[in-house]
């Protein structure tokens, strides 16, 4: 396990190695980009089965007082700022951690991003900048899981810097469309906005401890060493940063936007890396949180669940595949922001990878229909079960699982959530919760019935399905979509459930309230029936409705405007106050404080020069009286 | 032998010649002229009192015959300079009218 670290080494190689050499290597070195991933996700497995093997006499490891889980961590010094000794004098580590919450977040990582690598083989051929595609990629990678093993925050931080550079790269990857320069840039200074509250929630716990370490930190924390003012600001400064990664309300804007990159990059920022590491963030740091009387989950949670219910309604009435797709990803990890604020630990990491499997699905799907069709629009689709069958297929397995329908993947995680929800949480946390899973199962049912369902429009007849590298990853997504709620259960032997592996202070079995699960199932089946009979059947019409609800429905359909409010804040009172501060700088800092004296310098240079006349006499003259005025001058005095 | 006083007197009325010659003179070749009359109207005064003094005791016997010598050894210097000069400035500016070159301002 100490050589964990070099699970984000080999990706962060390939890099430089494919941009650097790239055009000597066949097909431009993107072998090199998923070769190193494909050592990251055997390193996950060697890591996994070395820390099952682990007990708290292995070197490093220990059973941790704050999480109560076997923990293990290498620490080696990085490098000191001032003197060794010297007072003020302060030396950073760098170092891995490894617990169970990483393993599980290792595994998504490094299966998603090879997955979707493989993928964009297919996806991405042709393109000119298919190698630095893949080193971009790769990057990436390496970033996200350097942020899933750090144990310290400054590591952390770097690693979560490099992730939004990348993700700021991939998204305008295209950057000969200005709609992907813009959707780059915002993602960046969005989520550059949260990061201005992890940053200072990072340096805040230094100053009170001393030091970057997590776990020093979270020791801090336990014995009281951290008051509890400061506990809770730094647990809500931390959020602020996980809100703007995470695509939490307000930060929310830049997550649909970042559609214009190409989709599998898309599959991997929603799934794999980048909008986890917000949640990876809180359960990476849940001592902080749930400290005193957690008084900080209860904001994660309402934050949560008014993003949950605010995406889905937007992804009930977006019409273009992909922003459906983006929505409900915001809307799911709203519910895994829910969840934690909930004390459901393990169903938000639970969530998190049934999640990642499903919605890496549905965007490999929806990259496949887009390459086949051409087309965005889900009203331009339609039928494509009858050209594309093996898309229409794991597509379906994805939504379906996203909707929650049992046995598939969602369902279980879901369900843990609303088991976590309704043991903690008031009962309008839970009627909210399941209303949002009502409607994440009927915009996933739209999405699926009107792409692949119904008649199949003439334009598309020439469609077909995807070649092998893009329908083997989508396959295999797919079986995980399908058969990962499985390990949820306790099996015969001595696995007991993924409660019983990732979990915060108490493991706990499987467990199952029948009526929560009971009315999960029939609202997420009656919505799947629904759907079939508005958007299939069409025996259902929405017109009345539409009519009935015009007005929410514009609202919603205007994504709450929440972009025309940021507009008018930017336009109003940003730029307004900088053209003041502006004016400011022109008017007094340049033109007084600045141009000031060299004015005045200048104009007594203006005004004594008159007698530097250019001609020879004057200047003889001027000596001569000068001579005169002297040799006076001596002669008075020698008199 | 002439009183010493004749001599200073012709040595101040050249100098002042001098003197006037180049505050009024337009050429830069007579204004060169001038400052030779200048120099020379100080060798006079020089020798003269050199060998009025002679025996007074209060220099010795050539200080002022020496530093004559000198002077005309630098007036010749400066003539070859001073000419050099006057020759680049006609080639650039065509003239050697001093009012016409005033090249020497802000």
């Amino acid at each position: 396990m100490e050589w964990a670290w070099l699970i984000p080494i080999f990706s962060f190689a390939a890099a430089p190695l494919i941009v650097l050499f790239g055009k000597y290597l066949p097909s431009k070195g993107a072998f090199l980009s998923i070769l190193a991933i494909v050592a990251g996700f055997g390193g996950f497995w060697v890591v996994l089965i070395s820390w099952m093997g682990a007990d708290p006499s292995t070197n490093g490891c220990f059973t941790s007082e704050n999480t109560h889980l076997l923990t293990c961590d290498y620490e080696r010094r990085w490098f000191n700022a001032g003197v060794i000794g010297d007072v003020g004098s302060v030396t950073l580590n760098w170092g891995i951690l490894i617990d169970p919450l990483t393993i599980a977040v290792l595994g998504l990582v490094t299966f998603v991003a090879m997955m979707v690598q493989i993928y964009s083989l297919a996806y991405m051929k042709g393109d000119p900048r298919f190698g630095w595609y893949f080193a971009i990629h790769s990057m990436f990678a390496a970033a996200m899981l350097t942020l899933v093993l750090a144990d310290n925050f400054l590591l952390l931080y770097v690693a979560w810097e490099l992730v939004g550079i990348c993700s700021y790269l991939l998204i305008g990857f295209w950057h000969e469309r200005a709609a992907a320069r813009e959707a780059a840039k915002k993602a960046f200074i969005v989520t550059r906005i949260g990061d201005v509250g992890l940053l200072i929630g990072i340096l805040l716990i230094y100053r009170e401890v001393g030091t970057f370490s997590m776990l020093d930190a979270f020791e801090a924390v336990r014995t009281g060493a951290m008051s509890e003012g400061v506990t809770t600001a730094a647990a809500i400064l931390l959020f602020l940063g996980a809100m703007g990664k995470s695509a939490q309300i307000p930060f929310h804007v830049w997550l649909p936007d970042a559609m214009e990159g190409p989709t599998p990059v898309s599959a991997l920022i929603h799934a794999a890396t980048m909008v986890i590491a917000g949640v990876f963030l809180v359960a990476r740091t849940f001592p902080i949180f749930e400290a005193y009387d957690a008084d900080p989950l209860l904001i994660v949670s309402i934050v949560g669940l008014v993003t949950a219910l605010v995406a889905a309604t937007i992804a009930l009435v977006a019409t273009d595949l992909k922003r459906i797709l983006a929505y409900s990803t915001i809307s799911h990890l709203g519910l895994m922001m829910l969840s934690l604020g909930a004390f459901g630990y393990t169903a938000a990491i639970f969530h998190m990878m049934a999640h990642g499997f499903s919605k890496a699905l549905l965007f490999l799907g929806a990259g496949s229909v887009l390459h086949s069709t051409e087309f965005q629009e889900t009203g331009e689709m339609g039928g494509l079960r009858k050209v594309m069958p093996i898309t229409a297929i794991v597509f379906s397995i994805g939504a379906l699982s996203l909707g929650g329908i049992p046995i598939l993947a969602g369902f279980w995680s879901k369900d843990e959530i609303l088991v976590a929800v309704s043991d903690n949480r008031n009962v309008t946390f839970i009627v909210l919760t399941l209303f949002t899973a009502m409607l994440s199962a009927l915009y996933m049912a739209r999405a699926m019935f009107l792409v692949f369902f119904g008649p199949l429009k003439s334009q598309n007849e020439h469609a077909h399905e995807s070649p092998g590298a893009m329908v083997v990853p989508m396959v295999l997504l797919g079986v995980l979509a399908l058969g990962f709620g499985l390990i949820s259960f306790n099996w015969p032997g001595s696995y007991g459930g993924i409660g019983t592996f990732v979990y915060f202070k108490h493991a706990h079995d499987f467990h199952f309230e029948i009526w929560l699960g009971a009315v999960s199932i029939v609202l997420a089946v009656g919505a799947f029936i629904a759907a079939y009979l508005i958007y299939v059947k069409r025996s259902v019409s929405l017109e009345n409705t539409r009519s009935n609800f015009s007005g929410i429905l514009k609202v919603i359909e205007n994504k709450y405007y929440f972009d025309e409010v940021y507009q008018w804040t930017i336009d109003r009172v940003v730029l307004v106050f900088s053209r003041s501060i502006s004016f400011f700088d022109r008017a007094i800092v340049n033109d007084i404080i600045v141009n000031g004296p060299a004015d005045v310098t200048r104009k007594f240079g203006i005004a004594i020069r008159v007698h530097v006349t250019g001609h020879v006499y004057t200047y003889t003259l001027a000596m001569a009286i000068g001579s005169v005025g002297l040799a006076i001058f001596v002669w008075l005095r020698v008199a | 032998m002439v009183d010493l006083v004749w001599f200073q007197l012709l040595s101040a009325v050249l100098f002042v010649i001098g003197l006037y010659g180049v505050m009024s003179r337009r050429s830069a070749v007579l204004i060169v002229m001038s400052i030779e009359l200048m120099l020379n109207a100080v060798n006079i005064n020089l020798i003269a009192a050199a060998s009025h003094m002679e025996g007074t005791g209060k220099f010795s016997n050539f200080d002022g015959q020496l530093i004559a010598i000198f002077i005309i050894t630098v007036a010749a210097a400066e003539v070859g300079l001073a000419l050099a000069l006057i020759l680049r400035l006609y080639r650039n500016k065509s003239t050697v009218n001093v009012d016409e070159i005033n090249l020497m301002k802000w």
